[in-house]
């Protein structure tokens, strides 16, 4: 038999997935400037070729590389971090606020803070609580400042102030929402795009990006959502 | 082992490309078909579990699963390779009669290069546009940088794969290839950043989840080059990255409305399908530097005596 099946047929005997995984042996003779010594395999040669240079920097830099693509994966189909910008969620959320939000296996649910993208609104995506889900009926009273969801009033204790006549006239007041989507509106009603909006409208749910979790900085605003 | 049996009747190099361009474009075709049949509305919405989408998930993990059979059946002969200079797996990329690898890394040197004007233009646009509405609310959230510091490094990445074009014909110094081997990798860390950014609002998964894992395994393809120049070489490892990359990058570049995404998927792709082109063979037969390896006779041991 010839050297090369001889090698083949060494190999054979380790778990498959272990000898993919695993780092490949190498033989005492590692580094090409060694001595005699090292590749007759003295106990030194290991710990010199440990603290090569050139190993040590591709091993930290590897060590980084794959940190950041495992975040950026993390980050894209785990959870995402938002920076808010403007003033439609105050009191609950404010400009600069760094939110967590959680993306995997998301259903849109009532009263969930959600990050949306509605590309006829804008190409960034807004952040604005859900109000109702699909099969749900919104009513709007602006005389009363009133949202009625199946003919229920809803209790907002998280709105700023007493909503108004937005300037772009009643918009979407008195819809059914169809399955699959839902209808978001800011905290900050008096100054806040959402489904009222003829350029938003109702949400589909497939342009829910996430639930928003929770403030993670400023310090002084951390808490759960 | 049978599927070893089984393989053994192939040559390493035609099974590896075979599984890879194979794979490739029937994720292609698969993608197409996605897009065509189970996608709705402007912002081309996914629906859920259609068809062509549960097929291309499928798809994608067998060509997964055989590109590691691939991987761990590659046979490895761990001979040291030159009197003196024993074990370099650096010189695994050394071949000076074949001239199809160095062609294929100096044209994806050349893509990158073109990569670079066009990320260029595109990022000093939107940090015109940035700076342009400082203080306004509808100043977008892309300054702009990144895409800066991705053109600058895809220059870098060009003179890069020129350099490891260069050390297929001529053994340098061990170690001295990882550098050239990781600069195309920094590109892949700026890529992934920016590309990453400029999909952050995106609601559509499939629209860039396949671009970031096709810039992840490319990055970490770059990386295991450059690896088996520094003493850690995993050498299934990169074929498999390689076989991935090709796959990854041909899934993503379907739909792909950025020139300067699909000249730095080109870029990745032609590198790894050079790799998949030379390491096969020469990881099987490994090419002899300067003076050829004879084995050490090793003195016969006497048998050792039992204590009882």
């Amino acid at each position: 038999m010839d050297q090369k099946h001889e090698d083949r047929r060494e190999e054979n005997p380790e778990p498959l997935l272990k000898k993919l995984l695993a780092r490949e042996p190498s033989p005492p003779a590692e580094d090409a400037e060694a001595g005699p010594e090292e590749a007759a395999g003295q106990p030194g040669a290991e710990a010199r070729k440990a603290a090569t240079p050139g190993r040590e920097l591709y091993s930290n830099v590897r060590f980084l590389a794959t940190m950041m693509a495992t975040l950026i994966l993390v980050f894209t189909f785990v959870a995402r971090i938002v920076v808010i910008s403007g003033p439609s969620m105050e009191d609950t959320l404010h400009g600069r606020d760094v939110v967590l939000v959680w993306t995997l296996g998301y259903t849109p649910k009532q009263g969930d803070v959600v990050v949306v993208t509605q590309k006829s609104f804008q190409e960034d995506s807004i952040i604005k609580r859900v109000i109702a889900t699909g099969g749900q009926t919104v009513d709007i009273d602006y005389d009363t400042g009133t949202v009625y969801v199946d003919g229920e009033a809803l209790e907002e204790n998280y709105i700023k102030e007493r909503m108004l006549l937005p300037g772009y006239g009643e918009g979407l007041n008195h819809v059914t929402v169809p399955e699959g989507c839902c209808f978001v509106m800011g905290d900050n009603r008096n100054n806040s795009a959402d489904s009222r909006h003829p350029n938003i409208g109702i949400i589909d749910d497939r342009c829910v990006i996430g639930r928003s979790m929770c403030v993670l900085f400023p310090v002084g605003h951390i808490k759960g959502l | 082992m049978k599927i070893n049996a089984f393989l053994s009747r192939f040559p390493r190099r035609t099974s590896w490309l075979a599984c890879a361009l194979g794979g490739a474009v029937l994720a292609s075709l698969l993608r197409v078909l996605q897009r065509a049949t189970a996608v709705e509305g402007p912002l081309d919405l996914v629906v859920p579990f259609a068809p062509a989408t549960v097929a291309l998930v499928c798809a994608l993990a067998i060509i997964g699963a055989a590109l590691l059979i691939l991987a761990v059946t590659q046979p490895i002969n761990k001979r040291p390779w030159a009197k003196g200079q024993a074990h370099r797996w650096d010189l695994v990329f050394l071949d000076r009669k074949d001239k199809l690898y160095p062609t294929l890394l100096i044209a994806a040197g050349f893509l990158a290069l073109a990569a670079a004007p066009v990320l260029f233009v595109k990022g000093a646009g939107q940090l015109k546009l940035w700076l342009d509405l400082v203080g306004l609310s509808s100043r977008p959230s892309d300054n702009g940088l990144l895409a800066l510091l991705t053109a600058a490094a895809a220059l870098l990445a060009f003179f890069g794969l020129q350099q490891m074009a260069r050390e297929s014909f001529r053994p340098g110094q061990r170690g001295h290839g990882g550098f050239s081997a990781s600069l195309p990798a920094v590109t892949g860390c700026l890529w992934l950043m920016e590309a990453f950014r400029a999909h952050a609002s995106d609601p559509v998964l499939w629209d860039y989840a396949p671009q970031l894992l096709a810039i992840t395994v490319g990055m970490l393809f770059y990386l295991d080059c450059a690896g088996m120049t520094t003493g850690a070489a995993r050498p299934r490892r990169l074929l498999w990255l390689a076989g991935a990359t090709i796959v990854l990058s041909a899934l993503s570049a379907i739909g792909c409305r950025e020139i300067s995404d699909l000249l730095l998927l080109g870029t990745q792709t032609l590198t790894a399908a050079a790799a998949l082109w030379r390491l096969p063979p020469n990881l099987e037969d490994p090419p002899v530097v300067g003076e050829p390896y004879e084995p050490m006779q090793e003195p016969l041991q006497e048998e050792e005596s039992t204590h009882e």
